[in-house]
């Protein structure tokens, strides 16, 4: 295998223990609206979502992504303790399913913006409903983003 | 810089004894931290992820550039110290300086290649001054993708390196590049043009669009100039000179060939001016190709493929009925191809067609028009000469034809995929040919430069 993943071979578990705690602080601030997550939860989230950024091919250093989606859907009427940690675990997928699906064009914290705006109204809390309506605006995300790609070229020829 | 990097630097110091097992997790870490802020700089700060393909390349971007001060560094066990001393960040920032003078040299080093440029038509050597060097100069990033070369160069040198990657390996390109123009603008250029023509005809290919390297067949000619007793100043080889070569070449064993070339080299460069600095390498380095050559050709009998004879006749392109350039208006074109398809009889057909058609181009036109059938190619061919015949198979057999040493009527039987019907015809109207008029065709072939027939 390549050098990229010896060097984070070596030093995933070092960081495995840091990113153990910075999501259990976040239990501090979601405790408000009555969600917190246990140590085997967290432990099972970032299992999750190693394979997930396996499989879709991506790499991340930091836990910065999933930080921010369980701020942003701690916050969601529709988000309780009992769908909570499936909830998440759902959520995360999505997230870097659509990072690729949008080619990396839209930033993290717009794209949770995106994702809690459409799950609170369109959806109206349903994560089935909501994977439908981000896979159809990444489609067309694409397509817009191919067609400014396509008239730049033409303004440079 | 050559293909070792920083990151194997670690791995192999361990296993030496000059790094443990806490210092290369160290450095390893500090290589994580680093490729960290480089995705936060990537990404402007609004993406903690990225794909594996983009890490990856940020990663080898920062390698890139940790090897660039390493490697500058040219005391034996520096580069170890300096990784065990330094952290990783520090030894990254001296790395992107020191590419971002080698840039500054490289741009230096363009112009200067560019304003001393060969004028000569050939496709790849302009295409890569005017075309891949500058893109490389507008999309080089030194802090992202440091290692990639981005450039399409097509012109191949004599002698390059490929292991060399990014601006290293550009800057290479362009001091060998300058070494080689240099040394062929010591020759005039209707000399120069004249051997390049020459090397298309015995080629059998067009000089123009090949991918072939001009310095040294400028500085084989050279040398065999020296050896036939010529002027140094000449890299036209007479038959005179060509048979004086032959007979020298043929009697001499390969140890005797391996002695002579250096020599001659050394002849050389003592009759012309002094040389830009490291052409007397540059010219050594070439030798034990240009010998394996000469062996293996004076053994095959082959020697006209190595050594280009400079032949004095020429078919002027105004002899031919087929001339490039000076095609007809789209609406003449137009009117006549209707005109032939509207005509009642194939003799009707030729007699319009060789009466207005001149420009291979028109010529081109109208047989890819779709406007004949059948028979009508056949009798269209029987109307023309041999040298007709010969432009347009050389057309349709242009790569077969290239190297120069397949006969006419080999390739016409093998031949069977064509892109056309007027080139499947010509296939199947040739090998209807006796052998005969198929030889004179393949003379003519032989004849004819493709600079006088090119037109698309």
């Amino acid at each position: 295998m390549n050098q990229l993943s010896r060097l984070l071979t070596t030093l995933s578990l070092a960081a495995r223990e840091q990113h153990l705690v910075q999501l259990l602080e976040l239990n501090e601030r979601t405790a408000q609206f009555g969600l917190t997550l246990a140590p085997e939860d967290v432990r099972q989230l970032m299992a999750a979502r190693s394979e997930t950024l396996r499989h879709y091919g991506r790499l991340e250093t930091g836990i910065e992504a999933t930080k921010e989606l369980i701020e942003a859907f701690a916050e969601s009427p529709f988000i309780n303790r009992d769908n909570y940690v499936s909830a998440l675990h759902e959520l995360q997928e999505l997230f870097y399913h659509l990072k690729n699906e949008t080619e990396d064009e839209i930033g993290d914290s717009r794209l949770i913006e995106i994702m809690r705006d459409c799950f609170d109204r369109e959806c109206g809390g349903s994560l089935e409903l909501l994977r439908d309506k981000m896979e159809e605006y990444a489609a067309a995300y694409r397509f817009e983003a191919m067609r400014e790609r396509l008239d730049e070229g033409e303004d440079d020829e | 810089m050559n293909h070792g990097n920083a990151l194997s630097l670690v791995s192999e110091g361990q296993r030496a004894g000059l790094l443990d097992q806490r210092e290369a997790v160290r450095i390893q870490y500090e290589f994580l931290e680093l490729l960290q802020e480089l995705i936060g700089r990537y990404t402007q700060g609004e993406s903690s992820s990225v794909s594996v393909d983009t890490a990856e390349r940020l990663l080898a971007s920062a390698v890139y550039a940790v090897d660039a001060h390493l490697k500058s560094l040219k005391a034996p066990g520096e580069a170890i110290a300096a990784l065990k001393s330094a952290d990783i960040r520090t030894l990254h920032a001296q790395g992107v300086e020191r590419i971002r003078q080698v840039l500054e040299e490289v741009r230096r080093l363009y112009l200067e290649v560019r304003k001393n440029r060969l004028d000569v038509p050939v496709d790849a050597y302009n295409a890569t001054i005017d075309e891949a060097l500058p893109a490389f100069l507008k999309k080089y990033d030194i802090l992202f993708d440091a290692h990639n070369t981005m450039a399409s160069i097509d012109y191949p040198l004599a002698v390059d390196d490929m292991r060399l990657q990014g601006v290293f390996y550009i800057k290479q390109y362009l001091e060998r590049l300058h070494i080689e123009d240099q040394f062929c603008r010591q020759w005039e250029r209707d000399e120069l043009i004249r051997l390049l023509e020459n090397y298309g005809r015995v080629c059998r290919f067009d000089y123009r669009i090949e991918l072939f390297n001009i310095f040294e067949l400028v500085f084989h000619h050279a040398l065999f100039s020296v050896l036939s007793g010529g002027d140094v100043r000449r890299i036209l080889i007479s038959p005179v000179q060509y048979a004086r070569l032959e007979h020298l070449f043929i009697h001499a064993d390969a140890a005797a060939v391996e002695a002579m070339i250096p020599r001659a080299v050394d002849g050389l460069l003592e009759q012309l001016p002094p040389q830009e600095p490291g052409t007397e390498d540059y010219l050594k380095q070439c030798c034990p190709d240009l010998v394996r050559r000469i062996v293996n050709a004076a053994e095959h009998r082959n020697l006209q493929a190595v050594i280009i004879a400079d032949r004095q006749e020429r078919v002027s392109p105004a002899v031919i009925s087929l001339k490039p350039g000076g095609g007809m208006s789209d609406a003449r074109l137009r009117r006549l191809l209707d005109d032939i398809g509207n005509s009642e009889s194939t003799e009707d057909k030729v007699r319009l067609i060789r009466e207005n058609f001149q420009s291979l181009h028109d010529y081109l036109d109208l047989l890819e028009s779709g406007c004949l059938y059948g028979e009508e190619y056949e009798a269209l061919y029987d109307a023309f000469g041999e040298m007709e015949l010969a432009v347009l198979c050389k057309i349709v057999f242009r790569e077969e034809l290239r190297g120069g040493t397949a006969e006419l009527a080999d390739i016409i039987r093998e031949r069977e995929e064509t892109e056309h019907e007027w080139q499947h015809q010509l296939i199947e109207y040739m090998k209807r040919q006796d052998d005969r008029r198929i030889r004179t065709v393949d003379e003519w072939i032989g004849r004819i430069d493709y600079e006088d027939i090119s037109f698309y």
